[in-house]
């Protein structure tokens, strides 16, 4: 019987040569504790592969499913006053509300001279 | 183990929450019947911004300091009652999943015009506003990385003109 130390320092023609000598003994029980160890390695692995896998897929199908949309305009000038229209859209809704807080401001106030 | 299946479901939800934006809602909404659509693209931004001396007419808000900051415009909008709920209901969830936060909103005479934002203190990374009357709903999301001190001044500025 070999220990450890010996059998690392074998080479690959060593082992190979000593796999094919049907005159050395292997044990009984080697063969289904060989297939242990691999099977419970396999499923180790298997569980966490198969989440990164469908991931993966996942994000694959939401980057084509999502694909980035052709420019309306051509023409620079054009988007900028779009841009323009929009910051106006924007302000327009933030002035009516500041307008409605000042309304409010002076109610109150009107209401604090009196009282 | 438990750790990285943990951290394999965050991605997955983090994928998930990512894939609902404007550009999806954009997708899905602008080819259809009685749609109006507009998007601008990054490199159309970048383009914007390279024109020297944007030629504005007198009145008109410069948007120079913000426009370069910009990465995506998009704008949907309808006349249609059964498109218009369902875009409404789209950008309200999408608006909930994306952890937007109401930064005004304004009732007159039937038409409800809400403004969100999402970012931190200093930059603001999508504005989205949704205006709906017995009309019209309009979408608009702009994305980028815009200073939030310079988006307020904008927009401040402009409300007083």
């Amino acid at each position: 019987m070999k220990n450890i130390d010996e059998i690392t320092r074998l080479t690959a023609d060593d082992l190979e040569r000593i796999s094919l000598d049907k005159s050395i003994p292997v044990p009984e029980e080697l063969s289904g504790k060989v297939q242990q160890a691999v099977r419970g390695r396999t499923l180790r692995w298997a569980v966490p592969t198969s989440v990164a896998a469908a991931i993966a897929i996942l994000l694959a199908a939401g980057l084509t499913r999502n694909p980035e949309p052709k420019d309306t305009f051509d023409d620079p000038y054009l988007a900028y006053a779009e841009v323009e229209k929009v910051f106006s859209k924007i302000s327009g809704t933030v002035a009516y509300g500041a307008d409605k807080i000042s309304e409010s401001e002076a109610t109150l106030d009107k209401y604090s001279y009196w009282k | 183990m438990k750790r990285i299946y943990a951290l394999l479901v965050m991605l997955a939800v983090s994928i998930t929450a990512f894939a609902q934006n404007g550009r999806s809602l954009y997708n899905k909404y602008s080819d259809y019947d009685n749609v109006e659509a507009v998007y601008i693209s990054p490199a159309m931004f970048r383009l914007i911004g390279k024109i020297p001396d944007m030629e504005l007419q007198e009145g008109n808000v410069n948007l120079g300091p913000v426009i370069k900051s910009l990465t995506g415009l998009y704008i949907l909008s309808t006349t249609r009652e059964d498109i218009a709920a369902d875009l409404a209901a789209d950008v309200n969830h999408f608006i909930k999943r994306g952890s937007y936060e109401l930064l005004m909103e304004a009732k007159d005479n039937g038409e409800v015009m809400r403004l969100y934002t999402v970012g931190d203190e200093q930059i603001v990374n999508s504005l989205v506003m949704l205006a709906r009357d017995a009309a019209e709903t309009s979408f608009i999301c702009l994305d980028g990385t815009m200073p939030r001190d310079e988006l307020e001044t904008l927009i401040a500025e402009a409300a007083e003109r």
